[in-house]
């Protein structure tokens, strides 16, 4: 006997997300057979303030667009104007950059574990790894002032060098993270209950990943290869050894495991980066930032996050201010047609699961 | 030696330039290419460069608003995976009455990035067949993200201020009131009067 179709108003509060949207589900029985996202819960529109504010102004609120990992956004927007503006970035500045992108992947990820399980009703994972991200936080808050939003990478370089014995801080963290990695594969990995949730959940059909728009981890999870950091370098990622994690299964299962092994490359390469970085300036200064303008042209930047490649469109028309700032998030494309698509067939106790596996994040999809 | 560094980049550029007419190109530097193209030509130049030249991953698409020469320039960012090079292509609309065709069909994704720009920017994407409202909600008049949308003026009318606080458009002012201070010189010229 064919269910009787009923609509279901899901969130726009879910759990192991961070920020709001709502799915607008059809349902029979408990299956899904139809799924539109709607945004508009959280629009603050960031690209139009900057359009009023000099390019200074517009850097300090780049951070606040994603909550979860605000870092990739400063560095985006930094890089698109010192690209605009031919501006020279310090060497060392440039590693300490690679080594707060590695950092704050990994505070990402530690939330990410959490929210995975979480929305799967398993709450000791959380707990946990919520609790050694702080220990991430901490290093950012000696590092910046901030625990969330750093404000720290900014145009020209980095805004104040490492302070005294903060490289030992970081790699005693590094070291407690690694140990802490093998209970977390006790806890999440070798579960019954998170491997059956798991596994053949949230299927992406491989063949059609790269024309949908896949990015980051559910793109490597389908089998490519595929990364900002080695297929349009930047920073000193070109100069770091490091490997990237591939599974086949596509599914939620085989991202949670590109996301646990690219858990431990970032732990590697934050320990090569101190290894490697060399002495010097942090900061090439810009001119007064009341009367900086950055001359005409425009500058497409990405960079990958840990949810996949991070965009900004940066269009300058010779004055104070930006003309045009304009920034594409993976979710922008994992949360909408993409996730529209996975959850057709899928168990109402499945969305959220599905949902956090593709990393949406709703501040970007509406910034 | 720089030259061969940049061979791909020339080899699309000399590629569209050849297929297309009125289509100029540009390498700006490695992996990134710039082509401009009429409007008419953005669903065949699209479509080529996904189906013959390897563009298969839709980047992003943005749209620039530039008042004072009456036109938005859309722009159509995308990837290839195998010559790892990222193409921008911009067309110029004429800003009375700007009408551009749909690529959904092309790549499904398209259709998010057009239902905000229809939604911010007032451009109609013919054929674009996708729920109406996008992040707005019974948004009536000028599209928010033009240039000539007044963000002061708008957030008059539909917000008010709070009782007791109606000094908060001049807060330097009525500080000075109540504390019968002057406004420092250096100060003056942050104020509002």
């Amino acid at each position: 006997m064919r269910e009787k179709a009923t609509t279901l108003y899901l969130g726009p509060q879910h759990p192991g997300i961070t920020g709001n949207m709502m799915i607008k589900l059809k349902v029979e029985g408990d299956t899904v057979v139809k799924a539109e996202t709607h945004v508009g819960y959280l629009h603050r529109g960031f690209e139009k303030l900057m359009e009023r504010r000099n390019w200074l102004q517009s850097f300090t609120i780049v951070c606040r667009i994603c909550v979860p990992e605000p870092d990739p956004n400063e560095l985006n927007y930094s890089r698109a104007v010192e690209e605009i503006e031919g501006r020279e970035v310090p060497e060392r500045a440039q590693w300490i950059r690679t080594m707060m992108m590695e950092l704050s992947r990994m505070a990402t990820y530690l939330l990410w574990f959490g929210g995975q399980n979480g929305s799967a009703g398993l709450y000791t994972m959380p707990q946990w790894s919520v609790g050694d991200r702080d220990y991430i936080l901490d290093l950012f808050e000696e590092l910046t002032g901030g625990r969330v939003y750093h404000m720290y990478i900014w145009p020209g370089g980095v805004r104040r060098d490492l302070p005294e014995g903060f490289t030992d801080r970081v790699l005693q963290t590094m070291d407690y993270l690694e140990k802490r990695l093998k209970q977390y594969d006790e806890l999440m990995f070798a579960n019954t209950v998170f491997q059956k949730r798991a596994q053949g959940v949230g299927w992406i059909d491989p063949a059609k990943a790269i024309e949908w728009g896949v990015v980051g981890p559910p793109l490597r999870a389908a089998g490519f290869k595929s990364d900002v950091r080695i297929d349009d370098p930047y920073l000193k990622y070109d100069e770091l050894d490091f490997e990237v994690p591939t599974q086949t299964s596509s599914d939620v299962w085989g991202r949670a495991l590109v996301r646990r092994a690219e858990f431990e490359q970032s732990i590697s390469m934050v320990r090569q980066c101190i290894e490697k970085m060399p002495k010097g300036e942090v900061y090439n200064k810009i001119p007064n930032p009341m009367k900086w303008t950055v001359p005409a042209g425009d500058a497409y930047v990405k960079a990958e996050s840990a949810r996949g490649e991070f965009g900004y469109y940066v269009v300058s028309d010779g004055s104070n201010k930006p003309r045009r700032v304009h920034v594409k998030g993976p979710a922008y494309v994992h949360g909408v047609t993409l996730l529209e698509n996975l959850l057709v067939g899928a168990n109402i106790a499945d969305v959220s699961f599905i949902m956090n596996s593709l990393g949406t994040c709703p501040p970007e999809i509406e910034r | 030696m720089t030259d061969n560094k940049l061979e791909k980049e020339q080899k699309v550029v000399k590629h569209l330039e050849e297929t297309f007419q009125n289509l100029t190109g540009k390498v700006v530097r490695e992996r990134r290419v710039t082509v401009a193209v009429e409007k008419e030509l953005i669903p065949s130049v699209l479509s080529y460069a996904k189906n013959q030249l390897g563009y298969i991953h839709f980047s992003h698409m943005s749209c620039v608003d530039w008042i004072e020469d009456e036109h938005f320039e859309l722009v159509y960012i995308l990837w290839s995976p195998e010559d790892k090079v990222q193409l921008l292509i911009k067309t110029l609309i004429n800003r009375e009455n700007p009408e551009i065709d749909n690529v959904d069909m092309i790549w499904r994704q398209a259709n998010t990035y057009e239902r905000e720009i229809r939604e911010m920017y007032g451009i109609q994407f013919k054929g674009l067949v996708g729920r109406e409202e996008f992040i707005l909600e019974d948004w009536e008049g000028m599209p928010p993200m033009r240039r000539d949308f007044d963000t002061a003026e708008y957030i008059k009318e539909a917000y008010f201020g709070r009782p007791g606080r109606e000094d908060a458009g001049n807060v330097r002012e009525e500080i000075v009131k109540r504390s019968g201070e002057e406004i420092p010189d250096f100060a003056k010229k942050y104020s509002r009067d």
